[in-house]
């Protein structure tokens, strides 16, 4: 209860913070203001994805379904990211580039993610029995975790990107004003912990579905 | 030991022999996917007409028409399994990793035969200028063992769920999308006669990548 008051207070904060204080990057003009919450779900997106590869492995390893409960909230949170990090990358594109969407290298690597957790979710809705839906769906995502380093990293390389990380920060490290920098960690900071609390409610309320279910084949 | 390791050759030797067998007995499934593949190979070549010089388009279509091929038949090798019953007298007698590597060059061969028909046929009905036969058979023989090894891991894990066939094409896209980019970056650039070794090494490393996760999820395939 007082983790979620806090991350609301903070996240509201801290949104306030930015959007009224925080100053314009010079290309970006007023679209700077999306990067207070695109960058923060896309960091989401990406992390749910690891956070659900992760304990597949540890699923197969270690066969305790509490590994599998929680790459299958990761998945479905990571949908929820996703399509947060798409919609208001693909609104700010039209305001920038002109077009909803072009190809451009990151919008590929973010709809193959987005079709990864689909793909992965429709595994696991056709599979029957908890145990093998595990064994099975861990499987996947293990083989989709070699795919990921391909298309999120060495894929978009071979092509130009308009993406503006280059014109944010264009040295290759983090070099943005002080208080856009401020707010920008702070907001990452409350949407990583809005991830983790999301993620432990999950996994929550598919123990006591569990539960519910033995309790009724008893 | 290598006694464990000629047997191990000898069980995947085995299994690849009854698959070749019982797909020859049949070749319902080898015949459906011919026809698949150059069915999908009409419909582009009818629908684009002929390119021309425009060989950025031809590289693309080439590609979708085996990736096609690929996601229509190979999910056969498992599914065949499941399907007659078999399944179970097949684990009793080979290990799961001799069971998958025995599908995995199945499978291999098999996308091989249906190249050998569909690759003439494409260059003549689409009239692809002269291809440097180096470079265009190191790419798609690297595209091909991806498309095989991918393939071999999702068909077996896709013959034990309800959907089968139909999730088939779209649980395995996500895993063929590097090699369709790559693969087909390596055609345009042998077109253009640009070096493909970027695509190759690209090609290479995926399918590398892909066989040694798969050798080691093998053995999670089967439990009860």
């Amino acid at each position: 209860m007082l983790w979620r008051l806090l991350i609301f207070v903070w996240i509201a904060g801290w949104m306030v913070a930015a959007l009224l204080f925080a100053p314009q990057v010079p290309v970006l003009h007023e679209t700077t203001r999306v990067l207070y919450f695109h960058i923060p779900a896309a960091w989401i997106a990406v992390l749910a994805l690891g956070w659900g590869m992760l304990h597949s492995v540890l699923y197969l390893v270690k066969r305790d379904l509490q590994h599998d409960d929680h790459a299958a909230a990761a998945a479905e949170l990571g949908v929820l990211f996703t399509v947060m990090a798409t919609v208001s990358g693909s609104l700010w594109a039209k305001a920038m580039w002109g077009s909803y969407w072009n190809w451009d290298p990151r919008e590929t690597s973010i709809f193959f993610v987005l079709i990864l957790y689909i793909a992965y979710l429709a595994l696991r809705g056709s599979i029957e029995g908890d145990e093998k839906r595990a064994r099975l769906s861990a499987i996947y995502s293990a083989i989709a975790f070699v795919a990921v380093p391909f298309l999120m990293f060495v894929v978009p390389r071979m092509y130009e990107t308009l993406h503006p990380d280059p014109i944010i920060n264009p040295r290759g490290k983090v070099d943005m004003d002080p208080m856009i920098r401020t707010c920008f960690f702070a907001m990452l900071i409350g949407f990583t912990a809005l991830y983790f609390w999301l993620q432990t409610l999950r996994v929550r309320v598919t123990r006591i579905e569990r539960r519910r279910e033995l309790a009724r084949g008893l | 030991m290598p006694n464990a390791a000629s047997n191990s050759a000898g069980a995947v030797w085995s299994v690849l022999r009854k698959e070749c067998r019982t797909e020859w007995r049949t070749r319902y499934g080898l015949n459906a996917a011919l026809l698949f593949a150059v069915a999908s190979l009409t419909a582009v070549s009818f629908a684009a007409g002929r390119l021309g010089n425009r060989t950025d388009i031809m590289a693309a279509l080439f590609w979708i028409v085996l990736l096609f091929a690929t996601l229509a038949s190979m999910s056969h090798a498992f599914v065949r399994e499941v399907e007659a019953r078999t399944m179970l007298l097949l684990r009793l007698v080979a290990t799961p990793t001799e069971i998958a590597v025995g599908k995995l060059l199945f499978n291999l061969l098999f996308l091989l035969v249906i190249e050998a028909v569909t690759v003439p046929l494409f260059m003549v009905l689409m009239g692809a200028p002269p291809v440097r036969w180096g470079d265009f058979l190191a790419v798609l023989l690297l595209g091909t063992v991806s498309l095989a090894a991918s393939s071999t891991l999702v068909g077996a894990v896709i013959a034990q769920t309800r959907g089968r066939g139909a999730l088939f094409a779209g649980v395995s896209l996500p895993l063929l999308l590097p090699v369709l980019a790559a693969a087909v970056g390596g055609t345009r650039e042998m077109w253009a006669a640009n070096s493909v070794a970027p695509s190759l090494r690209l090609l290479g490393a995926y399918a590398v990548a892909l066989l040694a996760a798969s050798l080691l999820l093998y053995d999670h395939l089967w439990e009860d």
